[in-house]
């Protein structure tokens, strides 16, 4: 990795020059497996098992916190149901569940095969030319309709 | 500011650029353009005087006002600058002479349409955006892509032809073209340019062209497109339409109903095509508030600030959506997953994008949307606001968690990829830089919140207005927490709906597959019925000729003896009513 420093980048105190460019391209050089230092550094801390748990837990301490702050907290509301204490808090955690719930009847009655007008299509043309190409899992598309 | 550089509409500008990049074929002078371009004409545009015309002209005695500025086009306007400056910059990576000088040509069709006066040069840019907007889907280079870019097309023309029709009727019974706002919608006119506005606006029911060639786009293609077309059509509205209830209405159901299709679609560019419509709707519904042909302050404030922040959040989750394509080929939910492994700068800026259009404290979506909210319920309108509310969790869903999580976190699809190019990473940090540095509460007087706010059309009643209250700060965080706390709590049940391929049905079904479907149906009918049907009309024609033939020709029956007095009688007595006839009709 030193070796590809340049001699040339280094200043009279050599050292400092050399490190600051050793660290510049540690944290722009994926390991090995492919991870980018920085998602390490930015996000590392969801690979541990347990951060499913303590992200639920604390979102569920931080709901309460919120709901409880709002007995003290003097509120202008121009909707009378919104006065009610935690008026807010209910509706988004019950129209963020209506909806994901909606889901499932809506993708049993809506949800068609991919091919269904046609040709799908691929990506466009302008995606990285470097990008492995890999061979599309769904095969020959069966053209019919508009797209025939 | 004097001098010809007074006259130049900067739309104008940009729209030359756009040609010349055309046939530039060094790719860096081109692109070196596409982003000198935009900074130049916000430059023009910040030393324009508002609210004077300055280049206009009269000729077969209507006035043309091509270049007009005040504080409504203002704001519009520079939005769309600062979104054209983003776009050059994302679109560095390539070398497509076409899309670069589409690009920029669409763009500034947007902004000489901003800054036009009269209806009929509104009209011709309207047309322009249409034209030059359809090759950024078209360069996807693929079959699904062309098909969806010719349906594109016809539907924005269409809107083009009912907006021109419009005009037709407004200069019969106005008999000027200047913009100027409808006290009443029962006119044909003022009909007609709703309806043309609307099917830009992508109103429910005419929204289907939106989702349907977004996502079929290039990478950088989605990314322009998400900026111009739909908030122009807010631009018109704002500027022809506030204060109608019907929009009120319209805006409501058009921020509920996208977050029922965004939550089963499993392709993330389609997702962020819903999700347009649904921010589109909260626009919309502020301008509806208020009194006919004049609309509220604070409402009109709340859409013009959700749409300068809409142009840059959306653009930015378009962006880092764009950025997954490139590298990975693919922007579907099912086949993604873990991608901050490898794309971590890419996915803190879509975390960023995901949090402004949530609207968290902080971030843009926050000082643009509590206008909207607060207009909403000053009104009375509390049904509308709980459609509001709803939907407002709605895009927390879809936007806020939907795309960054399936995108880069959820189940790791194994893709181990390269970070973002330098220029789209660049393009991405400057959005990201504006959605939060509008989103801040104004520490410095001037800046944060209160930059933004000083810029829109009602700058009093906004500088009045402030969205950092406790009590604001609170209920927004309890909606947008508790709404968190139901998808976490979903997750570990289990009965959050997983990502499946599919095509998932919309509007776009009618013409699509049941009208085309129709059309392929009566054309087999009359292509085994229409050489019969000419059968049976020429056997009948040949009849009917062969009996007049047989009765009056020479040789015919009535040819035949002599005149009988009986019939010489009757042919008087007719000849005689005919008479009688002429005399009573012409006295």
């Amino acid at each position: 990795m030193s070796d590809e420093t340049p001699n040339d980048t280094r200043d009279s105190n050599g050292r400092f020059v050399k490190r600051a460019a050793e660290t510049a391209h540690r944290l722009h050089t994926p390991s090995e497996e492919g991870v980018h230092p920085v998602a390490k550094i930015l996000f590392g801390w969801t690979e541990n098992k347990r951060s499913g748990t303590f992200i639920f837990w604390g979102v569920a301490v931080l709901s309460m916190v919120l709901i409880v702050a709002d007995l003290g907290v003097p509120r202008h509301e121009y909707v009378e149901i919104a006065h009610a204490t935690g008026f807010y808090a209910l509706w988004g955690f019950c129209s963020f569940a209506f909806v994901v719930l909606m889901g499932w009847p809506l993708a049993r009655l809506l949800r068609r095969k991919e091919d269904y007008y046609g040709d799908p299509g691929g990506p466009p043309v302008d995606i990285d030319p470097d990008m492995p190409v890999e061979p599309s899992a769904e095969g020959t598309y069966h053209y019919e309709g508009d797209e025939d | 500011m004097t001098g010809p550089l007074s006259m130049l509409n900067p739309g104008w500008l940009l729209i030359a650029v756009g040609i010349v990049a055309l046939f530039l074929p060094m790719r860096r002078v081109r692109q070196g353009l596409t982003i000198a371009a935009p900074i130049i004409a916000i430059v023009l545009l910040s030393l324009a005087d508002q609210n004077i015309n300055h280049l206009s002209a009269q000729a077969m005695g209507i006035d043309f006002i091509f270049y007009r500025v005040d504080s409504l086009s203002f704001i519009f306007g520079l939005a769309f600058l600062l979104a054209a400056l983003l776009n050059a910059i994302y679109a560095w990576h390539t070398d497509d002479r076409l899309q670069d000088g589409m690009a920029i040509a669409y763009a500034g069709a947007a902004v000489a349409a901003t800054f036009s006066g009269d209806m009929m040069s509104l009209f011709v840019f309207w047309e322009l955006t249409a034209v030059t907007s359809v090759f950024l889907i078209l360069r996807a280079g693929t079959r699904a892509a062309y098909f969806a870019s010719m349906r594109y097309l016809a539907i924005q023309v269409l809107s083009g032809v009912l907006l021109l029709a419009g005009i037709a009727y407004v200069y019969h019974s106005r008999g000027d073209l200047s913009i100027q706002a409808f006290t009443s919608l029962k006119e044909p006119g003022a009909i007609l340019v709703f309806i043309a506005l609307g099917i830009k606006a992508a109103f429910p029911f005419l929204h289907n062209w939106l989702q349907d060639s977004y996502p079929k786009a290039t990478v950088v293609g989605a990314v322009v497109l998400s900026a111009f077309t739909t908030k122009l059509a807010v631009y018109a509205f704002a500027r022809m339409f506030p204060g109608h209830d019907a929009l009120i209405w319209i805006g409501a159901v058009m921020t509920v109903f996208p977050v029922f299709f965004a939550v089963i679609e499993n392709d993330l560019r389609k997702v962020l095509a819903y999700s347009l419509n649904n921010q589109v709707g909260f626009m919309i519904c502020a301008i509806g508030l208020g009194a006919t042909g004049v609309g509220d302050a604070l409402a009109l404030n709340g859409a013009s600030a959700h749409a300068f922040c809409h142009i840059i959040y959306k653009g930015l989750l378009f962006m880092s959506m764009g950025a997954v394509l490139y590298r990975t080929g693919t922007t579907k939910a099912s086949e993604l997953g873990g991608l901050y492994k490898s794309m971590p700068w890419t996915t803190v800026f879509c975390i960023i994008g995901a949090m402004s259009i949530s609207a968290f404290p902080l971030f843009s979506g926050f000082a643009a949307k509590s206008l909207t909210m607060s207009a909403v319920g000053h009104e009375g309108y509390t049904v509308v606001w709980l459609m509001l509310l709803f939907a407002s969790a709605g895009v927390l869903e879809h936007s806020g968690i939907k795309i960054p999580y399936f995108a880069f976190f959820g189940h790791d699809s194994g893709k181990r990829v390269k970070e973002a190019p330098f220029n789209m990473l660049l393009a991405m940090g400057l959005a990201s830089f504006i959605c939060i540095a509008v989103g801040i509460p104004a520490i410095v007087p001037g800046l944060g919140y209160e930059w933004l706010y000083n810029l829109l059309p009602y700058r009093e009643e906004a500088m009045a207005y402030n969205p950092f209250t406790l009590g604001h700060v609170l209920t927004q965080m309890q909606l947008l927490v508790l709404a968190i706390f139901a998808f976490v709590m979903l997750k570990r049940l289990g009965w959050y709906p997983a990502e499946k391929p599919g095509v998932v049905l919309d509007t776009d079904w009618v013409y699509r597959k049941a009208g085309y479907g129709l059309f392929t149906w009566a054309g087999t009918i009359w292509q085994k019925a229409g050489p019969a049907m000419t059968a049976v009309f020429f056997k009948l024609t040949g009849r009917a000729y062969d009996r007049i033939e047989d009765t009056f020709s020479p040789r015919g029956e009535l040819a035949r003896g002599r005149l009988g007095s009986a019939m010489a009688i009757w042919t008087a007595i007719l000849l005689g009513l005919v008479l009688l006839l002429a005399f009573i009709t012409s006295s």
